[in-house]
């Protein structure tokens, strides 16, 4: 297990490379000065020449990438934003704080309600329920999130005065960014949850705890639930990623110091170390959010401890047996 | 209490869907006595799993129909027992083995979980004490104990038939339904279960049914057999009369596409023609169309069942008086 893990952090390495030469590349040869960005029109050729020198600019890309690389692995810098002139993990670290609180609560409420309810149209399939249940899920998966967005803050904020439209400066500013977000990912929940659990309520595992004289309550949530819970929890990792660092839209609209509109911003600027030390802190915290998925699905499926301790070497060692008997 | 485990009689089963009625089980009667092992033998589709799912009341919920007929267990008819009723009974009364034992077990519930489940459902015990009795079970279908830890995918077929066996046999049940238990396994591992089975319902004293379409297995394990086709009886009596006297064109059929060591033949015998469609059944005698003991009769009347002796009955024109009347004709 431990050595999967490290395997898996492992990985990170050439992620990160990666990730860091594209971006370092859409920085060099994209066309403008960042110096000249920095200083203004009104700056002197002379100035610009001394800010391009004070940031690095005139040595050869190589140089400057090795640099970069450098100051990340031995003092965990990911360089000075361009505009602010704070260091750029300063800056990013309260913002995907944020992110990372609003994805959470949205995933949570978009699983939690998107279970319930394609378990309820599991159960009563192909009956009224089954159909409402799967054309409201629709409904707000079609609907474009920055819409429900803004008939969130109509209802909530301008006509009953109970949540802020704007901001994040007490709780509340959380709730409709993550119903927002959450909202829209019920659909996809409520149809993984409701076919993965007619094939297991399908399978002969559960015809044998019928057998047993268990009742259909505890079927359901004892014997199908889990099994179906799989590819959902597949799911849910993969929308946390999508979630972190695509939220741009919607932290736009509820005004919500996120890390998807800071990186945004930070393009609009031309504030390179933040669009790169953005991109990198988002790689590593992604890869780590699926190491972690990954690892808790060993808590669901047992069968996948065999292959995950084992790394899935056990194929390739019998093949060898098989081949060599022969 | 009678001295029948399990009094079966005129049973009809229908599937019914938008399409089309399957008529699964025709009409269909028998009897077990307690401890004894019957034999229900029958090609794929002629509905000896539909019989036992049944008497198990696990029909496929909408789609499965008990039309008449009543199945008494123990001289209660379970038909008119409530759904709570037949969880207890369930399990507990009547246990069933199911055919693939691969796919039979939770895989995310280690097997001890699983067979203490049932043993908890049935008895008043505590969790330590049902897992306990769960180890005893591993111990007795011959898997060490301490492997009670372990999940389903850890077991090899063979072994995953003997955890399904020890499920079922838990609650030491007075019937036991075994759906084809070794035809998912094979050859060598088939005889070590069977082995296993009969000694192990020999020590409870547990009545079996056991599903096959495996003569030889019958032969070895059953003390009567009933031979289905097309969701008929068409042949039922003691092991040794039918194996040494089979009656029905069908079950000699049967015997004959076995193959056999003592001849040399390059084609086993066929049976003609494929299985009667249970969705559009003759009215006549339902095994008329592939038979070869056949006459003009044969398509006019649906024969009834003809008790031949005390321990033999078969349904088939040929037994009866008109039969004789059209020979000497």
């Amino acid at each position: 297990m431990l050595k999967y893990i490290v395997k898996r952090i492992l990985y990170l390495i050439p992620i990160l490379f990666g990730v860091s030469i594209i971006i370092f590349g859409l920085k060099t040869f994209t066309p403008g000065d960042p110096a000249r960005q920095i200083l203004g029109n009104s700056a002197s050729e002379a100035q610009v020449q001394e800010k391009r020198e004070e940031l690095g600019l005139n040595d050869p890309v190589p140089v400057q990438y090795f640099n970069y690389v450098k100051g990340i692995v031995t003092e965990g810098d990911f360089g000075v934003s361009y505009r602010t002139g704070k260091p750029v993990l300063e800056e990013i670290a309260p913002r995907l704080l944020t992110s990372a609180k609003i994805t959470l609560g949205a995933v949570l409420i978009g699983a939690v309600i998107g279970v319930l309810l394609g378990i309820i149209s599991a159960l009563k399939k192909y009956t009224w329920v089954d159909s409402g249940v799967l054309v409201i899920s629709m409904f707000f998966q079609s609907v474009p999130e920055f819409v429900v967005a803004l008939v969130l803050i109509m209802i909530f904020a301008v006509n009953l005065h109970i949540l802020p439209a704007n901001g994040i400066e007490s709780w509340t500013g959380y709730i409709m960014p993550m119903l927002c977000i959450g909202l829209s990912s019920v659909a996809s929940y409520t149809r993984i949850t409701r076919s993965s659990m007619l094939e297991v309520l399908g399978e002969d595992y559960i015809r044998t705890a019928r057998a047993k004289g268990q009742s259909e309550k505890n079927i359901t949530y004892h014997h199908a639930l889990r099994n179906a819970m799989i590819p959902v929890a597949q799911s849910v990792g993969t929308s946390l990623g999508n979630t972190i660092g695509g939220g741009m839209v919607l932290e736009t609209v509820f005004g919500v110091p996120g890390v998807g509109k800071y990186i945004v911003d930070s393009i609009a600027q031309r504030n390179y170390p933040s669009v790169l030390g953005g991109a990198l802190i988002i790689a590593i915290v992604l890869t780590l959010i699926n190491l972690l998925v990954d690892v808790s699905f060993v808590l669901i499926d047992p069968r996948l401890k065999t292959t995950i301790i084992s790394g899935g070497k056990t194929k390739k060692k019998k093949m060898k047996k098989i081949n060599a008997a022969a | 209490m009678s001295e029948n485990m399990l009094n079966v009689e005129n049973l009809v089963i229908h599937y019914e869907t938008d399409e089309e009625v399957v008529e699964a089980v025709n009409n269909i009667s028998f009897r077990l006595k307690k401890g004894e092992v019957l034999g229900l033998v029958g090609e794929t589709g002629a509905g000896k799993t539909t019989t036992a799912l049944g008497i198990m009341g696990l029909l496929p919920p909408k789609v499965g129909h008990v039309i008449q007929g009543k199945i008494e267990l123990d001289g209660e008819n379970l038909f008119d027992k409530s759904e709570r009723e037949m969880r207890n009974i369930r399990g507990k009364k009547i246990s069933m083995i199911f055919q693939d034992p691969m796919t039979a077990l939770n895989p995310v519930k280690t097997v001890g979980e699983q067979i203490a489940e049932v043993v908890l459902l049935h008895s008043r015990c505590s969790k330590v004490e049902a897992l306990k009795r769960a180890q005893d079970m591993l111990a007795m279908v011959g898997i060490v104990p301490e492997r009670y830890k372990d999940y389903p995918h850890q077991f090899s077929g063979g072994m995953k038939q003997r955890i399904v066996i020890a499920i079922a046999l838990a609650c030491e049940p007075e019937l036991l339904i075994a759906d084809e238990p070794t035809t998912a396994l094979d050859v060598t591992i088939q005889a070590q279960i069977l082995d296993m089975m009969r000694s192990l319902q020999k020590k409870q004293g547990t009545s079996m049914i056991l599903i096959t379409h495996d003569l030889g297995v019958v032969a070895e394990m059953c003390d009567h057999c009933a031979v289905m086709y097309a969701g008929e009886l068409v042949e039922y009596g003691t092991v040794e009369e039918i194996f040494d006297n089979p009656k029905h064109p069908y079950t000699k059929a049967l015997y004959q596409s076995i193959p056999s060591l003592d001849k040399d033949v390059d084609r086993l015998h066929v049976v003609p023609g494929m299985v009667t469609d249970p969705s559009n059944l003759p009215e006549y005698c339902s095994f008329a169309d592939r038979c070869e003991a056949k006459c003009d009769l044969c398509e006019k009347a649906d024969p009834k069942m003809i008790r031949l002796n005390e321990e033999h009955c078969v349904k088939c024109l040929q037994y009866t008086k008109e039969w004789e009347g059209k020979i000497n004709e």
